[in-house]
Parts: C-alpha cells; sequence; structure tokens
C-alpha cells in the first residue's frame, strides 16, 4: 500500500522535534464534479428493456413469511458445504454467518457442537420472530 | 468553473505522535478518545466512474478536520474525516473496493454507546451528495424548496443535523463520488442489487472495525434506491452477526414491482392517487381546497378512495376493459384537479401526464410535484425540482471538500454515474427487486429492529402511499412507523419539514436506543 499522506498544496513547512506542524496560507481550488448520464436523476428508474418486467403480486403474510424462510435457509444451505444438514461454528464462521457464530451456544441448546436449520428457527421465535 | 482562492491560516496540522504522517482516520484508542490533530489530504489517485474502472491499489488515507455548530442550542464540536475506506471481502478478507466516505463523529464521546448512522443516497448511481448537504449533516445547502431561485445556495451551519444524536457517515456508492472498484473487480461488478448491498455490509464492517465501533449502536439511512439497498443491507448485516438498532428509509423504493412509474403493463397507479390529490390542493385545483393545515385529513379520504374505488376500477379496466362510471371520474377530477377528459384517456393515470399537464404550459417537478418552471425555462428540459437544485449541490460538494474538509484530488467527483443503465436489476427471481422480504428476514434475525419510512405527500416519483403500502406487507409491527411531510423525495428541502422530521428522528433513535 503506497503511503499518500502528504500535504502537496503549496505551505510553508515548520519541522518540530516529533511534531510537524504547518501554518499554511494555500491555495485550494474546488474539487472538478463530473456527470455521466445526460438526464437529471431518475430514480426510480429502469433501462426501457426492464420496463414490461412480469408482475410479481406483492406477499404478505405466511407467504412472505416462507420468502423469508428461503432466505434463511439459503444462507445456511451455503455454509453448510458437507451437506450433512448441520453447521459447526468452524463451518458457520468460514460461510460468515456472524449471526449463527455469534449465537451458537444459545442456538446449540443439545450442546452436539452442530446446529440444525430448525434449531436456528427454534432460537429466532424465542427471541420473537415471525416465523411459521 | 475554477476558482483559486485562498485559505489564510486555516490549517495546524499537529501530528503528535505520527513523526512523518502516515494514514490518517486509523486511531485505534476505544477509550478516551483524543481530538485528532488536523491534516490536510491531496490524493493523488485517480478515481473513474467508468463500469471497467478499477484500482490496482487503495489506500485509507483521510483528512481530518474540526467544525463547530450549535444544535438546540449546545455547541458540538466534531471532527470531519474525509478520504477512503477499502471493503474486504466478508469471508476471504481481500480489499475489494475503495469506498469514499465523510464521517462526522462527535469529539470526546464514549464509542460503546455513541450511535453511529450511515447515509446513502440511490439511483443508483448517485453520489451521497443530496443526503450529505441537504438533510442531517452538520452543513446543509439553503434551498429555499420549493421556490425557484436563480444562483447558488449558500453553505450554512445546519441547525436540524443530526449529529447531536448519531455519529454520521456519509458514503459514496462503487463508481459514483470518488468511490471505485479494486482489481481484480470493476466498478460493473458492484453494479446490481446483491452485489452492491454486499459491498456496502463490508464498507460498514470495514468502518466499525477500523474504527473501533462494535460496541455502538448502529443505524442505516438511504433515500430512494437506497430503500431497496437497505433492506437487503440490513438484512446481510444482521446475517453477517452486525447488530443494528434502526433502519431509516427516506422515500424508499422498496418494491420495484408495485410502481407504476418504474415498470409498465398491468401495475395500477392507485399508490399514486393520493400524492395527485396533495399536487392539485397545492395548485388550489380542489375545491373545497383543504389546504396545508388540512392536507392529512385529506390525505387520509384519499388513500380511502383509492383503495376502495379508484384500485377495484383500475383493476377491472386493465384485466378485464371494464370502462369507469361517470361519477368516479368525476370525483377522481374533483379530488386532483385533473380534467375528467385526462381521467377517460389515461385511466391508470401516470405520473408524467400529471407533471406536463396539469398546469397547461408549465412543467411540475417529479421529485417534488410543488416545483414548477413554465416550459420554456431552461430548468424544463427535465424534472425542474432536480435541475433546479443539482447545480447548487454540485458547485457546494466541490468547494466544500476542498476548502472545508481539505481533502483535494485531480479527479471529478462523480455526482451521477451511467451505473443505472447496466445495474443487474435482478433479486431473488424478480426481475427488478422486490425488497420487502430482506427487510423482513432482518426483523427475523433481529426482532427488535426498528424501522421509520419517511416520505413527502407532494412526491411523485416513490408515492408515499405506495410505500405505506408496500411496508403494510410486513404486517401490524410496532417496529415500523411511517411518517409523512409536506414535500417532495427529499421532505428534508422543506424547512419546516426538516424540522418536523428532525423531532420524528430524535424519537425514534431514543425509542431504538432503549432496546
Amino acid at each position: 500500500m503506497k503511503n499518500t499522506n502528504h500535504a502537496s498544496a503549496a505551505g510553508r513547512w515548520l519541522l518540530l522535534p516529533c511534531a510537524l506542524l504547518t501554518l499554511s496560507v494555500q491555495a485550494v481550488e474546488p474539487a472538478r464534479v463530473v456527470t455521466d448520464s445526460n438526464t437529471a436523476m431518475q430514480d426510480p428508474w429502469v433501462p426501457p428493456a426492464l420496463r414490461n418486467a412480469p408482475a410479481a403480486t406483492p406477499t404478505q403474510g405466511a407467504e412472505l413469511r416462507a420468502q423469508v424462510e428461503a432466505k434463511l435457509k439459503d444462507r445456511f444451505q451455503m455454509a453448510d458445504t458437507k451437506s450433512t444438514g448441520t453447521l459447526t461454528r468452524e463451518q458457520a464462521q468460514a460461510a460468515g454467518l456472524g449471526f449463527v457464530v455469534k449465537h451458537f451456544d444459545q442456538i446449540d441448546v443439545q450442546k452436539t457442537g452442530a446446529v440444525k436449520f430448525d434449531d436456528i428457527k427454534v432460537f429466532l421465535r424465542e427471541r420473537g420472530a415471525r416465523l411459521d | 468553473m475554477r476558482f483559486t482562492y485562498f485559505v489564510h491560516g486555516t490549517i495546524a496540522a499537529l501530528l503528535l505522535s505520527s513523526c512523518g504522517g502516515g494514514g490518517g482516520g486509523s486511531s485505534t484508542t476505544s477509550t478516551a478518545p483524543v481530538t485528532p490533530p488536523a491534516q490536510v489530504f491531496t490524493d493523488p489517485t485517480v478515481y473513474s466512474s467508468a463500469p471497467n474502472a478499477s484500482l490496482t491499489t487503495a489506500a485509507e488515507t483521510t483528512a481530518v478536520t474540526q467544525g463547530q455548530i450549535t444544535v438546540n442550542g449546545a455547541a458540538l464540536n466534531y471532527t470531519a474525516t474525509t478520504g477512503h475506506l477499502s471493503a474486504r471481502t466478508l469471508t476471504t478478507n481481500v480489499a475489494e473496493a475503495s469506498f469514499f466516505y465523510v464521517a462526522y463523529t462527535l469529539n470526546g464521546q464514549n464509542a460503546a454507546t455513541r450511535p453511529v448512522t450511515f447515509f446513502y443516497n440511490g439511483g443508483p448511481g448517485s453520489a451521497t451528495v443530496w443526503l450529505h448537504l441537504g438533510s442531517f449533516g452538520p452543513k446543509r445547502l439553503v434551498s429555499g424548496h420549493p421556490a425557484v431561485t436563480g444562483g447558488l445556495f449558500p453553505l450554512v451551519d445546519n441547525a436540524e443535523s443530526l449529529l447531536d444524536v448519531s455519529d454520521l457517515v456519509f458514503v459514496d456508492a462503487i463508481g459514483s463520488g470518488y468511490s471505485q472498484a479494486i482489481t481484480p473487480n470493476n466498478n460493473q461488478t458492484f453494479w446490481g442489487v446483491d452485489a452492491d448491498a454486499a459491498v456496502f455490509r463490508d464498507f460498514v464492517m470495514r468502518y466499525v472495525a477500523v474504527n473501533n465501533r462494535a460496541a455502538s449502536p448502529k443505524f442505516l439511512y438511504g433515500e430512494s434506491y437506497g430503500g431497496p439497498r437497505s433492506g437487503v443491507l440490513a438484512f446481510l448485516l444482521e446475517n453477517a452477526g452486525v447488530h443494528l438498532n434502526g433502519v431509516v428509509l427516506q422515500s424508499p423504493a422498496m418494491n420495484y414491482n408495485s410502481n407504476c412509474g418504474v415498470v409498465s403493463g398491468a401495475i395500477s397507479c392507485g399508490g399514486f392517487l393520493p400524492s395527485y390529490g396533495a399536487t392539485g390542493s397545492w395548485y388550489n385545483l380542489i375545491t373545497p381546497n383543504p389546504g396545508t393545515a388540512s392536507l392529512p385529513n385529506f390525505m387520509t379520504q384519499m388513500r380511502t378512495f383509492a383503495t376502495n374505488d379508484y384500485a377495484p376500477a383500475v383493476r377491472n379496466f386493465l384485466t378485464a376493459g371494464i370502462a369507469p362510471s361517470p361519477s368516479l371520474l368525476t370525483q377522481l377530477s374533483a379530488t386532483t384537479g385533473v380534467p375528467v377528459s385526462t381521467w377517460q384517456t389515461r385511466f391508470n393515470l401516470d405520473a408524467n401526464t400529471v407533471e406536463a399537464s396539469l398546469i397547461p404550459g408549465t412543467r411540475l417537478g417529479r421529485y417534488d410535484s410543488r416545483v414548477s418552471v413554465p416550459n420554456t425555462s431552461p430548468l424544463a428540459v427535465d424534472d425542474p425540482s432536480s435541475t433546479s437544485i443539482t447545480p447548487s449541490f454540485s458547485s457546494g460538494i466541490a468547494s466544500y471538500l476542498s476548502t472545508t474538509l481539505q481533502y483535494t484530488t485531480p479527479s471529478g467527483y462523480t455526482l451521477l454515474s451511467n451505473a443505472i443503465n447496466t445495474w443487474n436489476f435482478s433479486h431473488d427471481g424478480l426481475q427488478v427487486p422486490d425488497t420487502i422480504p430482506d427487510l423482513a428476514a432482518a426483523l427475523t434475525l433481529n426482532p427488535r429492529l426498528k424501522v421509520l419510512s419517511l416520505s413527502g405527500y407532494h412526491d411523485l416519483a416513490t408515492p408515499f402511499y405506495q410505500t405505506e403500502m408496500d411496508l403494510a406487507r410486513l404486517g401490524n409491527n410496532p417496529n415500523v412507523q411511517v411518517r409523512n411531510y409536506i414535500g417532495g423525495h427529499m421532505t428534508y428541502l422543506t424547512d419546516a419539514s426538516r424540522m418536523q422530521q428532525k423531532a420524528d428522528l430524535v424519537q425514534f433513535y431514543h425509542d431504538a436506543l432503549l432496546q
């Protein structure tokens, strides 16, 4: 990594023992600002090819909870690299599942050293999460 | 637009402990914080917003300055840290993207109890300049919104800054501002719903690690596309073990599939109808006009009208070609000021039509329909609520970065990249994102997480009622709250609304910190 911390602007420098003091008279030029887009910001907006995206019915209730569970399970299964249906603390750590790592002992109530997806659901429900 | 001017004796950089000056902004002191010494930084790196651009190396160097503002009668002394941090991959800890940010931290605070909030605009492709210089930072540009004034807005101390309740970190998305990918990635790598949220997660985790903020209460504050980004990001952070206290959604587009201004086809514009009513009221096209004071009551009626009468009729019209009744058309006209003839030809009325035709010869703003200019005005080339403020925010950030924050670079600061044109909008099997399930997943991992959604009644981009309906999918959850204000997309540009919003935010932070 380059050490790029230096003041290149014109200025007088006084070097003091173990201290660096600048009392400067500086020329400061405003940053240039660029805008790549040739239109004003249109957020939210999608390119024309996506404007006719198939309509998705908004989910709620049990259907939304099922989506949430699928998202959680997806993360669990990605971490379950050996397809055992369980995660050790190390597997959770390796997959970046910090939530499982942080709460591992609370989730692993049987103290088996490996947690199932259902163990996580039980833990989440106990904390007040809405899961079916 | 190149000025050279002189700042006399403002810089006294006293680097006490690091003779020779190493990278700044990475103090490892976690207790008894001291005020960091000031340092200027001229960044030699050349930054690019091109899709294929990437940096070969990235330093985490910062400019550091001191500031003071007064909020609620109390003087707040703060440190502004401006520069870059390298987001690192979650599992392999490899530098992947260099984020440009400005952090305002209150001096002499205990990091364990002092909240920190991460702000970002949307686009996607926008730098976080609107929130940074318009909302709750220590300085703000005086826009005079919704009046269209000539000249550039002055930059003033922000009496409504949130700095009294939280440290504030304004961060630019990759390819905007001075944020750029690190090789072997390029900017395009992070131009997608999932990749963008993941790299924001990695930035937040890097900021927390470098600044010893693991114990600090954490908040997200995203605007517009920053709303869906927050939905995905909140889930990714909680999943990674980063506990959030609160998420503030500023005029969020949580579900692109429900916004008839984003996707066409059989999408009802029912969520826009109350905002059309607010617009008609603003221009006194409704008799009797409820006026500003009674606007919330009028909006309550309009929500009911939209849901009970208009939306079912639109559904019948779109799916079965059933024409609306004359009495409904009359009522629509009476409550919006849009002529019956327009409702007859465009029953599922889009916002563009309202902006272009509500007042003949005049173009209304999309972000804020209260802003209007004659069609002949140069500002009418695009949304006038955007074109009327962009020059001031553009020149404002340019001079503020270099003169006040002491960060200079020869590179251009990218206000708006072209990311939106090649953005990967697909997410969880849909072509355009629905991030309500992500927010629901974050609330599942952290049921105490508090969410506050803020919208403007006169916003025709992300209408408040559509946002309410999107969030209603989460069910009756007291931790999810909605507030609406007089104003547009950037409610904070309206002085009275910014003051109300500040008060609501103070209450929100108070509640979220009790958990």
